[in-house]
């Protein structure tokens, strides 16, 4: 358990890596970090124009009901895919500095995370001027939600940065697993859609699905989520941060021989 | 762990696969499996050494001997294969200097990146902030982007926050040629002074002069192992002896492929050709008069040579034949560098102020304490007529080397008796 007095100390560099991604992103652009709000903007505003215009959707307000699931989502995918390719991108820093290589996948995965944290202010402003407004219950319930995400999307980042190193082939393949993944967790379709009761149970191994179900009950419906689901989640979660945390200590003595 | 030590490295191994094909992607792996074959190379065969708490060591060697993988060990980069490793304190390491440094941030939030990665926190950050920008001489540009840094101005940020992180062990990778001669001999005061502050200090350089400075112990690495330790300036005298027979033993190899290609150059064109005892780059002028019938470098037994030390006495010999009969005339030599310098010339009319009668053939020898440094030299030989008319002059007539173990610098050595305050130091002689 030394490792994470250790992680402790690095905190500083955690904190610093995850400024020098956010502020690093847009420096030299005109509007500079404007663009971590202007991003998600337009991006609903995209959505609210070809889901009301060109592909007409039956679900009311569609594209909030996608918005709130699809800030999440890129948060975890980004996370898992870029947090794979963590370690091989800083491979200048690996091999010639000596810190605990977990600060790496940490920063990603935080960095994405805040990212994600900013992007919620736009969801706030929609959610407020949509009328579907705060329900001040579930709104509690949200930074829960956040954080089993939060350490899933550690565990996979952790696990799959460890094992890309060795095997430069899962990037790849995780780039086609996340591709698939979006299709089995519903973020473009609500999960009632799936009205066979044993299908929509097998969605639920998913740990993802009851996460992204969870974010929009809270966002989407204005209602407490169903915890029970979200346990469940959170100790997946768990789990694979545990793996990940165990293969990856297993594996970093020779990240430095490797890149 | 000896509670005097810093550091204690024990029969430590290190092996790096070397693959000859390597596949690291699935297809390869499945389709190619018997294709990654790869040979353990050991790198370090078992070294061992313990550094006292405040004391610098610097660890020297050729290129891939080994020592730049015992640093690595040292910064827990890497993990030995078999050994181990015992440090204590906070370790930081100048091998990469600007780790993590953002172009378009300024010069100061970089401070903080840098530092954090070396595990400060932002208190210990704040605390030394001063010290590293004015460590650094960049206070009017400490908050402009790193982009617009010179690359001088770059390194010394840079090594600036390194020096400043208070560790207990440094590490150092031949850093020490950062920025221009005054901030070098800042950042070696610096070095002394958290020496003197009793820091550990490992260096690992080639510049064995800023080793025998600073350290109490030089070990020397060759070929994975410890070939030997001790006070710097013995070891380093050994290590650059036999850095100078390698490098002989080379000059020996391509020498004698030089007077093969002669052999066989001179066999096809036998009339036009320089004569065998010249060297290949040889150009010869004169009336022909009188020729050089050879020409020789001998030692003092009077065995031909073409390694000299320094120290040694060469003799030029030379034969002659005459065409014509009753000739007077002058027989010189002259010595050039490699780039071509002329290093000296003379000839009997110089020395004696006479010319000697040519017979019809004869020999000449000439004997003379060498001087010269260690380098590459071309022997000239002439003989000219009382007049001046040249009768056959050969340039390059002979190439030779001159090596030395002593390390003083110039042209040639000036024998030099140092009296200071009245005693006299002189180390013999070889």
């Amino acid at each position: 358990m030394n490792i994470f007095k250790e992680l402790y100390d690095y905190r500083q560099m955690i904190f610093s890596l995850v400024r020098k991604d956010l502020r690093g992103r847009y420096k030299g652009s005109v509007l500079g970090f404007l663009w971590t709000f202007i991003n998600p903007l337009f991006q609903l505003l995209v959505y609210t124009i070809a889901f009301s215009f060109i592909l007409p959707s039956p679900i009311e307000k569609y594209y909030l009901h996608l918005f709130v699931a699809l800030i999440p989502w890129i948060f975890f995918s980004s996370s898992v895919q870029g947090g794979a390719n963590s370690i091989i991108a800083s491979k200048d820093l690996v091999s010639k500095i000596y810190f605990p290589r977990e600060v790496i996948p940490i920063s990603y995965v935080t960095s994405c995370f805040v990212n994600m944290l900013l992007s919620f202010i736009i969801i706030f402003l929609v959610v407020i001027v949509s009328g579907v407004g705060i329900n001040p219950l579930a709104m509690l319930c949200l930074p829960v939600i956040m954080i089993v995400e939060y350490i899933m999307a550690l565990g996979m980042a952790m696990l799959f940065s460890a094992i890309t190193v060795f095997f430069r082939d899962m990037e790849h393949i995780l780039s086609i697993i996340t591709m698939a993944w979006i299709y089995l967790t519903p973020v473009l379709y609500p999960i009632n859609m799936i009205e066979n009761k044993t299908i929509q149970k097998l969605f639920y191994i998913n740990p993802m699905t009851s996460v992204i179900v969870a974010y929009r009950d809270v966002l989407y419906y204005a209602k407490v989520p169903d915890l029970s689901t979200l346990l469940i989640a959170f100790g997946f979660g768990i789990l694979i941060l545990f793996i990940g945390f165990f293969v990856f200590s297993k594996l970093k003595r020779h990240f430095a021989e490797e890149l | 762990m000896d509670k005097d030590n810093a550091i204690e490295v024990r029969d430590v191994k290190k092996k790096f696969k070397i693959y000859y094909d390597k596949g690291n992607d699935l297809k390869d792996r499945i389709l190619f499996r018997n294709r990654s074959h790869y040979e353990d190379r050991w790198v370090l065969k078992g070294i061992s050494f313990s550094v006292k708490k405040g004391e610098a060591i610097g660890l020297i060697g050729h290129n891939g001997c080994g020592k730049s993988t015992t640093l690595k060990l040292l910064t827990k980069i890497m993990y030995p294969d078999s050994g181990t490793i015992e440090m204590c304190g906070r370790v930081s390491s100048l091998i990469e200097l600007g780790a993590g440094f953002h172009p378009d941030m300024s010069g100061r939030e970089n401070i903080y990146t840098n530092a954090s990665i070396f595990g400060l926190t932002k208190k210990e950050i704040d605390k030394r902030l001063n010290d590293i920008i004015e460590f650094s001489e960049l206070e009017e540009f400490i908050d402009n982007p790193v982009r617009t840094y010179s690359s001088g101005m770059y390194m010394r940020l840079a090594f600036s926050v390194a020096i400043n992180v208070s560790a207990n062990i440094l590490l150092i990778d031949e850093i020490l040629a950062v920025g221009d001669a005054n901030f070098q001999k800042k950042c070696f005061d610096k070095l002394r002074e958290i020496k003197a502050e009793g820091t550990t200090i490992v260096i690992v350089s080639h510049a064995l002069e800023q080793i025998e400075q600073i350290c109490e112990t030089s070990y020397w690495i060759e070929d994975g192992l410890i070939k030997e330790s001790g006070t710097p300036k013995y070891v380093h005298e050994h290590y650059l002896y036999s850095m100078e027979q390698k490098r002989i033993e080379q000059l020996e190899k391509t020498h004698n492929a030089e007077v093969a290609g002669n052999q066989t150059e001179s066999e096809k064109k036998p009339e036009e050709s320089l004569p065998d005892f010249c060297d290949k780059s040889a150009v010869r002028m004169g009336t022909g008069d009188v020729r050089f019938t050879d020409a020789q470098m001998r030692n003092e037994k009077g065995e031909k040579q073409y390694i000299f030390d320094t120290e040694d006495k060469i003799t030029v010999y030379l034969k002659y034949k005459s065409e014509k009969k009753g000739l007077k005339g002058n027989f010189g030599y002259g010595i050039f560098r490699e780039d071509s310098l002329h290093c000296y010339g003379t000839n009997v009319s110089i020395e004696c102020d006479d010319f000697v009668p040519i017979e019809e053939s004869g020999e000449v020898s000439v004997t003379f304490q060498n001087s010269l440094l260690p380098g590459k030299y071309f022997l000239d030989v002439a003989v000219h007529s009382h007049d001046g008319i040249i009768f056959d002059d050969i340039r390059r007539v002979q190439s030779f080397v001159v090596s030395s173990s002593k390390r003083d610098i110039g042209v040639c050595r000036l024998q030099s008796e140092w009296s200071v305050n009245g005693k006299i130091f002189k180390k013999g002689v070889k």
